[in-house]
């Protein structure tokens, strides 16, 4: 049996585990990096639109910092998120784009001067101040009040990975290309590392760590139809779920993206409509400002979704053969602006519809984009129930988006976390106490087991067919666990995915042949899913409410009262056919923004007992405090919860220091 | 290396097209011919013909080729296991540029040979070039057949390399490179069009002149407007 | 299909492989699937591992043409299967996996190995300056067109394709390809890396840099994110001349 050691495990090439990589590493403490796939086409890449920070460049921006950014996000999450959690993010990233900026990102800068944008459907003119001339430009995107998405054109995180993961060389950090975690190694209390298999021999191999990090990224391949990548089935969560101590957060919350191609479900950047692109539907109607005029096409996320899919249901659909969608319409924002900003997405339509953006439509339809779920951790990053487990990114719940994420949060989340957890994984191998003792006898145990498992599959010749069960289960999903939920859909998920549970522990495989084995992964991988999907179905059939990206047709209204908490799902035994469920309140007494309405979306809600009293002290404190740092400070103090280093204000055009 | 590489090949490139225009002047006429040897052997200056002048000429652009084919061995498969994967790309790839780099390189290996013996002709006999000293050599001498192969190869060659040297630097790539390699191609193949049809032409006519002159072998041209005289037939 | 015409019949031939099983050896396989409207590589090849033959080892990620994993040699020219469309091919498409990359199996080769020794070679990363970089202050100001020609550069996905279409890489296995090339013209143009060209010389100044360079081009002429490699490599090339001459 190969061993290898090193201090700190990554998995994951993405941009969450790259930086979380390079923060440890600079600290002084070895980190290895596992990936699927070499770092550079990790997922992280297919972000679009950019990455929110509160820079206030441009004019549109002008007046934006930390905390309009935070309310942005808490109201986004609606009230879903952890509030401390959030004040660490939206402090640290504007720190992270000027880190990224000085790594080599070729962010897109502010030209001085006029220049013609869209507005709501016009054209309008903007004047760039001299001062901000050649600083980060940023653009408008959903569900926020300024204009605060930094980008690379539309392949902002195709810029920011590739500068990460230079730097990642330059540090000598090996990344392990084409290792699959196949298993957390631990002994209920202490993660020490992960059975591993290599995909291209389809060797098992051991490594043992003082501190191992999950940044798998996403599980959006539970569905059918998902902007996510092959890769994004969920392993990371799928292997901490298995340890039976670490617990997965909210799984129930997953949002579906509006604007994916149809039918191919590849994503079209949200900048499209920040940047002045329309929603219509069969009869070239702009829609969305009957259901929504205040925020329109930008609203958050969710709340588009939801009013397409209505839109639809009413009839006003566009046919074709595959079914019913929607158009988006950028032919108004000009060739030159299409074909430098949004270049990547004319390329999409270009060679998967075949349509020129330019001049035609693009079909669109919602489709499942982000996990808001994940392994459920404390504000540093790790498993307050499995010591020694750290999570970052999309893959975790620390938790910053709640029940929907708002769109640019998500690549400025990966950098984010990976800043801060890199610190404080890196304290944690700094501790004597935390040196990883080897059980060789425990390492061994897992990796038998899991060589057992694989036999198994192998073995079953006439067994169940992976691709079979994986095509039943996404179908499921989405068709009864999609944006419009019931109860009486989320039972006959729950009840069909425990009957795919049931057959998954009988799949079987065709072929022995050695070396990557396809239809191996498949396989064992599809029995981790069906999990992952019933925690998702299961959470949601509970939650008898509708919060951000969870709408349930027969609970329409948010519910504080009941339901301000966190799910945790757990998977005690191996035989279990469904998971643990655990909530955790979230205390409305300590939160700086108390729950309200969103600004966009149903104005009706349930309010918790204690949100008025706290909305009270709130609005008092807002009348006597000195500046926006000293109300900050009196409402929920945050700082000391981050890092040292990461600490401290962050210098604009309109604050100097 | 590759710089010399290039400047050599531009220097060869641009003395080929200079040679096909001296030596298409038959087309014109026999006096042309005779007056364009003549000018290249000094005699315009000097009053006298100094066929070393060419000698001297031919000496430079034999270490030129030797020079070129040297840096251009770098380039060429050094073994056999190179030359299947070149081969194999090629035929695989269908794609011109590359095609045309494989013509490149079996011309310029031809050529290695064919310039080195056609060079070291005129090294050695430079007194030969004219009007029926050509003409003869190319009939009577049975040096047509090597002329005419040697003259595809160079001018492949010659019109590819060209055409790649401007690619390779950058030059004339203009506002939109893409348009301009396009004209260069477009362009590259007009000249090599254009030096093959004058460089048959050529060679057809001294054919012809050998043809008719074989019984003569020997004898040199006297240009129409000079009296014969006994004395010029004595080199 | 919408124009009205029947569906064909394909043939996907796949050039079967895997150096794992004793005794295999290289041989084409046939696969006959129905064309479906707007099919693409990528569906068609999910389409045989799930109902044909669920050995076909090959790599797909983003399948929307932004991360690169899934070059292939499609009938005989390097291309991404993912965005390539089958009714833009004959009813018979071969698939071979990229050469010069080490083979994993079938289609799939190990393009991340080559890239990560490329990488160290070049030391193809933003060599910043030394000092701790500021982050609580205002970011450096760089000129917008900069920041756009950089850009134009860093939109390279490291898919191999361009190593794949090289005579050269074909070749002579140190050569670093229009990948690498493109690297150092994208670093050299940024006013961040602190490396002169006298560094950039050391690194690409010979033949198996800059000047191992044929210019056949087909680098240029298969780069699915259509890199300006040509003018780029012409270049560097007059600058490595420039600094390899006059110092």
């Amino acid at each position: 049996m190969k061993i290898v050691y090193t201090d700190v495990l990554v998995i994951g090439g993405g941009l969450a585990g790259l930086r979380l990589a390079i923060g440890a590493k600079r600290r002084g403490h070895d980190a290895i990096i596992l990936s699927l796939v070499p770092a550079k086409r990790s997922h992280s890449k297919a972000a679009q639109g950019g990455m929110q920070a509160s820079l206030g460049n441009v004019a549109k921006g002008q007046g934006d910092n930390e905390d309009i950014h935070f309310e942005d996000t808490v109201r986004g999450s609606d009230w879903g998120a952890d509030q401390e959690v959030v004040r660490m993010f939206v402090n640290t990233a504007p720190k992270a784009v000027r880190e990224l900026a000085a790594w080599g990102v070729p962010w897109s800068r502010v030209r001085k001067g006029d220049r013609q944008v869209v507005i709501n459907g016009q054209k309008v003119t903007i004047t760039e101040r001299d001062e901000a001339h050649g600083t980060v430009a940023q653009r408008d995107f959903g569900g926020t009040k300024k204009w605060r998405t930094c980008y690379v054109a539309d392949a902002t995180g195709h810029a920011m990975i590739t500068a990460v993961a230079d730097q990642a060389i330059a540090d000598s950090i090996p990344v392990h290309e084409r290792k699959e975690a196949l298993a957390l190694i631990h002994d209920g209390g202490r993660c020490l590392g992960a059975v591993v298999r290599d995909l291209t021999t389809g060797e098992l191999l051991a490594y043992v760590a003082k501190a191992t990090a999950i940044a798998t990224g996403g599980a959006g391949r539970l569905y059918r139809s998902t902007t996510n990548a092959v890769i994004c089935e969920g392993m990371g969560h799928a292997i901490a779920l298995e340890t039976g101590a670490a617990a997965l957060g909210n799984m129930e919350a997953v949002q579906f993206h509006p604007t994916a191609i149809f039918p191919a479900g590849i994503l079209v950047t949200e900048g499209c409509r920040g940047d002045g692109g329309l929603l219509k539907d069969a009869k070239g109607h702009r829609f969305m400002p009957d259901y929504e005029p205040e925020k329109k096409e930008l609203a958050s996320r969710d709340v588009v979704s939801r009013r397409m899919e209505e839109h639809i249901k009413k009839g006003n659909g566009a046919k074709s053969r595959f079914g019913e969608h929607l158009w988006l319409d950028i032919t108004l924002l000009g060739e030159k602006h299409i074909h430098t900003n949004l270049r990547e997405v004319w390329d999409i339509c270009h060679y998967f519809l075949g349509v020129d953006p330019v001049k035609d439509f693009i079909a669109v339809r919602p489709a499942q984009h982000y996990t808001m779920g994940g392994v459920r951790t404390t504000p540093t990053g790790e498993s307050p129930t499995l010591k020694g487990l750290f999570a970052a990114g999309e893959a975790a719940c620390w938790d910053m988006h709640g029940f929907n994420r708002l769109g640019g949060n998500s690549v400025a989340e990966t950098v984010v976390a990976g800043m801060i957890v890199g610190e404080f994984i890196a304290d944690f191998c700094d501790r004597a106490e935390n040196a990883a003792t080897v059980p060789v006898g425990l390492v061994q145990e897992f990796v038998q087991r899991e060589q057992a498992k694989l036999s198994a599959i192998v073995d079953r010749r006439s067994g169940e067919d992976p691709s079979t069960l994986k095509l039943e289960m996404q179908d499921l999903m989405t068709s009864c666990v999609g944006i419009f939920r019931t109860g009486a859909e989320l039972e006959k998920a729950v009840d069909g995915l425990q009957k795919l549970l049931a057959r998954s522990r009988n799949v079987g495989v065709k072929s022995s042949a050695p070396g990557p084995n396809p239809e191996l992964v498949t396989a064992y991988r599809v029995q981790k899913m069906i999990k992952l999907a019933l925690t998702i179905a299961y959470g949601a059939s509970v939650r008898t409410e509708s919060r951000g990206a969870h709408f349930r047709s027969d609970f329409p209204r948010r519910n504080d009262a009941e339901w301000l908490k966190r799910t945790l799902a757990t998977w005690k035994g191996d035989s279990d056919t469904l998971p643990t469920l655990d909530y955790e309140p979230l205390d409305v007494k300590r939160m700086e923004l108390p729950p309200g309405w969103r600004g966009y979306g149903a104005k009706d809600y349930i309010d918790h007992p204690e949100t008025p009293a706290r909305a009270a002290l709130v609005e008092g404190a807002k009348a006597t405090a000195a500046d926006r740092f000293a109300l900050q400070q009196s409402l929920m103090p945050y700082e000391h919860l981050l890092p040292p280093v990461l600490r401290g204000r962050n210098e604009r055009i309109d604050e100097p220091f | 290396m590759d710089l010399a590489q290039s400047a050599s090949g531009l220097a060869l490139g641009l003395f080929m097209w200079g040679h096909m225009f001296f030596v298409s002047t038959i087309l014109i006429s026999k006096d042309a011919m005779w007056a364009v040897t003549k000018f290249f052997e000094g005699y315009f200056f000097f009053g006298t013909a100094y066929p070393g002048v060419v000698s001297a000429v031919v000496a430079g652009v034999l270490v030129l080729v030797m020079v070129h084919a040297f840096l251009a061995m770098r380039k060429f498969p050094a073994n056999y296991r190179q030359y299947r994967a070149f081969t194999g790309h090629r035929a695989l790839m269908g794609h011109e540029d590359t095609t045309l780099w494989w013509w490149q390189f079996l011309t310029g290996f031809a050529l290695f040979f064919l310039a080195a013996v056609h060079l070291y002709q005129m090294l050695m006999h430079p007194g030969d070039i004219g009007p029926y000293g050509s003409a003869d050599r190319v009939w009577s001498g049975r040096w047509w057949p090597i002329y005419l192969v040697m003259l595809f190869a160079v001018e492949l060659h010659g019109g590819i390399g060209l055409y790649r040297l401007c690619v390779k630097w950058g030059w004339f790539e203009g506002k939109d490179p893409a348009a301009s390699r396009k004209r260069l191609k477009t362009a590259k193949w007009a000249l090599t069009v254009f030096f093959l049809v004058l460089g048959l032409a050529t060679l057809g006519a001294y054919m012809k002149i050998g043809y008719e002159h074989r019984d003569l072998v020997g004898e040199r041209h006297t240009p129409s407007w000079v009296v014969p005289d006994p004395k010029e037939k004595a080199p | 299909m919408a124009d009205g015409q029947a569906l064909r019949k394909l043939t996907i031939r796949i050039l079967r492989y895997n150096p794992r099983v004793p005794g295999d050896v290289p041989r084409l396989q046939d696969y006959e699937i129905e064309e479906a409207d707007g099919m693409t590589l990528f569906i068609a090849l999910n389409d045989i591992r799930d109902r044909l033959d669920g050995s076909i080892a090959f790599d797909f990620v983003c399948r929307a043409g932004i991360c690169g994993s899934c070059a292939m040699m499609i009938d005989g020219r390097p291309g991404l299967a993912c965005r390539t469309l089958t009714k833009n091919l004959g009813a018979v498409i071969t698939l071979a996996p990229l050469p010069v990359f080490e083979l994993v199996a079938d289609l799939s080769v190990d393009t991340g190995k080559w890239m990560r020794g490329m990488s160290e070679r070049l030391e193809a990363w933003v060599h910043v300056k030394q000092g701790e970089i500021d982050l609580k202050r205002i970011e450096d100001r760089m000129d917008p067109d900069l920041a756009e020609e950089i850009f134009e550069l860093d939109r390279c996905i490291e898919c191999g394709c361009c190593v794949a279409g090289c005579g050269t890489a074909r070749m002579r296995d140190d050569f670093v390809g229009a990948v690498g090339l493109n690297k150092i013209a994208r670093f050299r143009l940024d006013p961040r890396d602190t490396r002169t060209d006298e560094d950039f010389y050391e690194l690409v100044g010979d033949d198996d840099g800059v000047f191992g360079c044929m210019s056949l081009l087909a680098c240029h002429d298969v780069c699915p994110k259509q890199l300006p490699l040509q003018t780029q490599i012409a270049f560097l090339r007059r600058k490595m001349v420039k600094q390899g001459t006059l110092g």
